[in-house]
């Protein structure tokens, strides 16, 4: 069974945020969430990178794992969804999530939350399939198209890659072993010297 | 002033009979016996759980044109 996984190639991404646009317009997101946004470490200095980050679909997954109302399921293709019925807002994942996906939308005053949003690796969520409920609340459903999450089909420079697991890190280790990984696929240090830490 | 509210019932009182009230409709249902409910993990089904993923002519164009694969000449 193939399981659903994303892979940012922080070699190749050049922080274009194309996918963080393709995401947004595609489930139409509210303002104020972000499913997907792009992280940059040592912003504007030799040896900078950039991650694309969302929800990675944890296989031990521990928003699943703190939630007080068990909204959380996964996929048989080993996708964590969760039901926006169930979800209470309680803000638990967010702070159980090393990746910070869980997005809340302020519904009101005083920091009140509303139901928990986060990246459905576009493959909606417990309504039917490409009913106009599912696409209210979670977005569309590609998967069930026959399609890949639009933020990996989007991606510029091909950075942003998503689909099997296996499938991937071969794709990952081809690259890697063609251009290098790192200082080697950039000639950071080639052209700072040893003076970059990479 | 005072006099002419004696007869209705005061603020303190009328807290003094919510308090009273409340401790009766609080031991009314403790006096039930207590039935305990397993813990359920939410199940939206096995249609909603299974496998969405295929790969199609969409899926493997994208893994093709993601490879170093196309850079290879024929």
């Amino acid at each position: 069974m193939a399981r659903m996984k994303f892979l940012c190639d922080a070699d190749r991404c050049i922080e274009c945020n194309a996918c963080v646009t393709a995401c947004k317009n595609e489930h139409e997101v509210p303002w104020g969430i972000n499913r997907r946004r792009v992280v940059t470490l040592n912003d504007g200095k030799p040896g900078e990178r950039s991650v694309s980050m969302a929800c990675m679909h944890c296989t031990d997954a521990p928003c699943a794992a703190v939630c007080p109302v068990n909204c959380f399921y996964t996929t048989a293709d080993a996708v964590v969804l969760h039901s926006k019925d169930i979800c209470i807002g309680c803000g638990y994942c967010f702070y159980a999530c090393p990746f910070g996906a869980p997005q809340y939308p302020k519904v009101g005053n005083f920091g009140s939350r509303g139901k928990m949003d986060k990246c459905t690796y576009c493959a909606g969520g417990p309504e039917a399939d490409f009913s106009t409920i599912e696409y209210e609340k979670y977005g569309s459903n590609r998967l069930a198209e026959g399609k890949l999450p639009l933020c990996a089909e989007m991606c510029s420079t091909k950075a942003l890659l998503a689909g099997d697991g296996e499938m991937i890190a071969q794709i990952y280790k081809q690259r890697v072993i063609k251009r290098g990984y790192g200082s080697g696929a950039w000639g950071w240090k080639t052209a700072y010297r040893e003076t970059v830490a990479i | 002033m005072r006099d002419d509210r004696k007869d209705e019932m005061g603020r303190r009182h009328f807290f003094r009979a919510l308090g009273g009230g409340s401790v009766a409709a609080a031991a009314a249902i403790t006096a039930q016996p207590m039935i305990a409910t397993p813990a359920q993990a939410y199940d939206p089904g096995a249609e909603e759980t299974k496998a969405r993923y295929r790969e199609s002519d969409h899926v493997k164009a994208f893994y093709r044109t993601n490879g170093y694969e196309t850079l290879k000449k024929n």
